[in-house]
């Protein structure tokens, strides 16, 4: 394979890369939040931003 | 907010590295056609170091979020946490690979396994391939989160060892053509202006990235006091 060959695997491998990271981390934070605030909104549930885990060894 | 803040980062980096990608291409100039075996495969450069660059913030936002949760148990720390070692991963891969199909057109083999700077990068890639994985298979706790954190917290050592390694023994991979020292390096003004360019992009990149992983981490924490409050908890 000549140097431009490479070069194009190279950048393929990459845009494909980084376009499916980013979908992919966009959209399940947007999933996330969806489902969170149908879950919180039924039940009456007080959107909190705390960690259960460092809440749980303060206590 | 801050998730339509963190999707504008990224809209914002993406379309700056895709403009690094074009102006790589079709402005920078070429290099000498002596100085290399594969003159074409050179421009990989403009993605491989800002690359490389944006894998060091992330480590440092990995050590930073490590030290936070190790020595305060701080919850945004464990957050920066999460993010460092996704992001880590992310642009680590993007640098190794990157610079394996470099190497295997102008060295003729894609990792030289006596190459310090090489293997000391390799190593901080793999140290965030545990930290991600490892944290998708563990239950999530203090004393996983202390494992973890300890794991980012001594792994930065590599971070200024893999910087000094070409300055130090210049093996196989090229030394600093940026802040070289005495001589200045060995960029033109163009090559540097799409150089910058990409740095930029990918630093703006990253920061999205960042942010949005802390978005995630925070929503699946609230996600499971939901479920604790379904079970019956308080």
């Amino acid at each position: 394979m000549d140097g431009m060959t490479y070069l194009t695997v190279a950048y393929l491998g990459m845009i494909a890369g980084i376009a499916i990271w980013t979908w992919t981390v966009v959209n399940r934070s947007r999933t996330i939040e969806a489902r969170l605030t149908a879950v919180e909104s039924s039940m009456g549930i007080i959107a909190s931003e705390a960690d259960s885990i460092s809440k749980e060894h303060e206590d | 907010m801050a998730g339509r803040s963190a999707e504008v980062l990224l809209g914002l980096g993406f379309a700056g590295i895709m403009t690094t990608l074009f102006l790589g291409f079709q402005w920078a100039p070429s290099v000498a056609i002596d100085a290399f075996e594969s003159p074409a495969a050179q421009r990989i450069f403009y993605w491989h170091v800002p690359a490389a660059w944006a894998a060091f913030i992330a480590f440092a936002v990995l050590f930073t979020g490590s030290a936070m949760w190790f020595f305060k148990r701080s919850p945004l720390g464990w957050r920066l946490h999460v993010a460092g070692a996704e992001a880590g991963l992310a642009c680590g891969l993007i640098a190794v690979w990157s610079g394996c199909v470099w190497g295997a057109a102008e060295w003729g083999t894609p990792w030289d396994w006596t190459d310090v700077r090489l293997n000391t990068f390799g190593l901080l890639t793999l140290l965030a391939l545990f930290l991600v994985l490892g944290r998708q298979s563990q239950p999530d706790g203090v004393e996983s989160r202390d494992t973890f954190s300890t794991f980012g917290l001594f792994g930065f050592v590599l971070v200024p060892f893999t910087y000094i390694a070409t300055r130090i023994w210049e093996i196989r991979h090229p030394g600093p053509v940026v802040g070289a020292g005495d001589d200045g390096g060995s960029l033109s003004g163009d090559m540097a202006i799409v150089l910058f360019i990409g740095a930029l992009s990918f630093t703006i990149f990253i920061i999205g990235h960042i942010l949005i992983s802390m978005r995630i981490t925070s929503l699946e924490q609230r996600l499971e006091q939901a479920q604790h409050h379904i079970d019956g908890g308080k």
